[in-house]
């Protein structure tokens, strides 16, 4: 049966395309897995100067209530800003910020057909001859991120600025403010990683740079060679210190229960992979923080979403999953990049 | 374990009768019920032995802290607020013991890397 957003996306649609007739939109379902966004994968098709023309797209629709609260359009312009560089990226069609289309804001983007983004299958032939490969694509494209200009991509004009001595503390602030308002029971371990973060502030980077925000594996698609054709979720991108994606992306959460970096190759070879394509040296102790951080940082995501669930703001299944599958293993990373465990 | 089990539970059971009904899409039945089979396999997991582990762990933080009593009450609801109510005291005690009582910090740490093994799901990623 069509699914009853269809004829609403092809209205919405119709609006933005006036050169096309015969609008038609089908096949609309849901992808597993978002609980920032709903994601949705749909044909488009229309008539156009007499040719029947479709495209596969993706739609991305604010749910009622996220795990984590951002802005879509600085997500939509990060997409933007990258379509056509050498970090891949799926084209960006139209951003829709009102609730009057589809009840909530959404955008819609070109579907990138044909690669996986679930980590579980690289656990699994043919994937685990590409390990090496993929990690060289995955640190590689990062490095290219840490080494844009935002100035120069446009994003310094929609992302909030920050000085190079602001930036640690402005996203420490911001992750324990998270936590602050969200938890539902004490954090003993989260609470002295922050104090310890607290007493060691990192040594301010030498550039502020585009930081995407949750690059790591499950958020990029590959394909059988160990090639990357799309990094996706930008959703949490702002400006800061480019050792903040590599940090997590070192997030032992991320290890998948392998002992590897995105668990794909080590820690050192990941960080060898990021500072030649970045072009930059990875001061250690200031990585370091940036993990640790980082592993505050995600607590404070697994909390929110519960804090969703609980306050009834969105009680589908996906909310729970984070705060229980990841909310100990979290502590756990802590406790390992503190070298406690 | 937030949120609690018997919340998700009761959600996850409408959620399952709504699935049941005709008229649903495909791909979003078995998003839900997909989900909801693995929540289901986390709490069935972790119910059997939470009541003990909360005993425990209450018992070693009243004793860490210096304080007397027990677990009279042993519905799982009960035991989590006395629990977090001393894991917020075991936080008040572990910032007072950074940089003054290096034994006392190293005994709360060696506490706190014990209370995530029993917390452990299975395929926990760390």
């Amino acid at each position: 049966m069509s699914h009853p957003l269809e004829p609403r996306l092809a209205s919405y649609i119709a609006g933005r395309m006036p050169q096309a007739r015969g609008i038609g939109v089908e096949g609309l379902s849901r992808i597993s897995g978002g609980a920032s966004r709903e994601t949705y994968r749909f044909v488009l098709s229309w008539t156009e100067g007499g040719q029947s023309l479709s495209r596969k797209l993706i739609l991305r629709r604010d749910p009622p209530a996220s795990l984590i609260d951002t802005e879509r359009r600085i997500e939509f312009e990060a997409y933007r800003a990258f379509y056509g560089t050498t970090v891949p990226v799926p084209e960006m069609l139209w951003l829709e910020e009102g609730s009057e289309s589809l009840d909530h804001p959404f955008f819609i983007a070109q579907e990138l057909e044909g690669y996986q983004a679930a980590p579980a299958l690289l656990w699994t032939p043919p994937y685990l001859d590409t390990h090496l490969k993929l990690a060289q694509a995955k640190w590689s494209i990062l490095g290219q991120i840490a080494r844009a200009d935002p100035a120069e991509l446009g994003l310094d004009q929609v992302m909030t600025a920050v000085t190079p001595a602001d930036c640690a503390t402005r996203e420490l602030n911001y992750w324990e403010g998270v936590l602050n308002e969200d938890e539902a029971e004490p954090l003993p371990i989260t609470r002295a990683a922050i104090r310890w973060l607290r007493a060691n502030p990192p040594p301010p980077p030498a550039q502020i740079r585009v930081v995407h925000g949750d690059y790591r594996t499950g958020n990029f698609l590959y394909d059988t060679d160990g090639v990357i054709h799309g990094v996706l979720d930008w959703e949490m991108a702002h400006l800061g210190d480019p050792l903040e994606d590599l940090g997590w992306s070192l997030n032992p959460v991320w290890s998948f229960g392998r002992e590897l970096a995105g668990g794909l190759v080590t820690s050192e070879q990941a960080v060898a992979i990021w500072e030649a394509a970045s072009d930059m040296t990875a001061n250690l102790a200031a990585l370091h923080w940036w993990t640790l951080f980082n592993c505050v940082k995600g607590q404070a995501i697994w909390i929110s979403s519960a804090r969703a669930f609980i306050d009834g703001g969105n009680r589908e299944p996906i909310m729970v999953y984070p705060p229980w599958a990841l909310q100990n293993a979290q502590d756990r990373a802590i406790l390992k990049v503190m070298g406690k465990l | 374990m937030k949120p609690d089990i018997p919340s998700v539970l009761a959600e996850l059971a409408g959620l399952i009768v709504r699935n049941a009904a005709p008229g649903i899409a495909d791909t979003d039945r078995a998003s839900a019920l997909g989900l909801s089979a693995a929540l289901m396999g986390i709490a069935a997991g972790a119910l059997d032995g939470m009541a003990h582990h909360l005993v425990q762990e209450n018992r070693r933080a009243r004793a860490l802290l210096g304080e007397v009593g027990s677990d009279e009450d042993l519905h799982i609801s009960a035991l989590s607020v006395e629990n977090a109510r001393l894991r917020q005291a075991l936080i008040v005690r572990h910032t007072e013991a950074e940089g003054s009582d290096q034994a006392l910090e190293a005994t709360i740490w060696l506490e706190l890397a014990a209370s995530t093994v029993w917390r452990m799901r299975p395929g926990s990623p760390v």
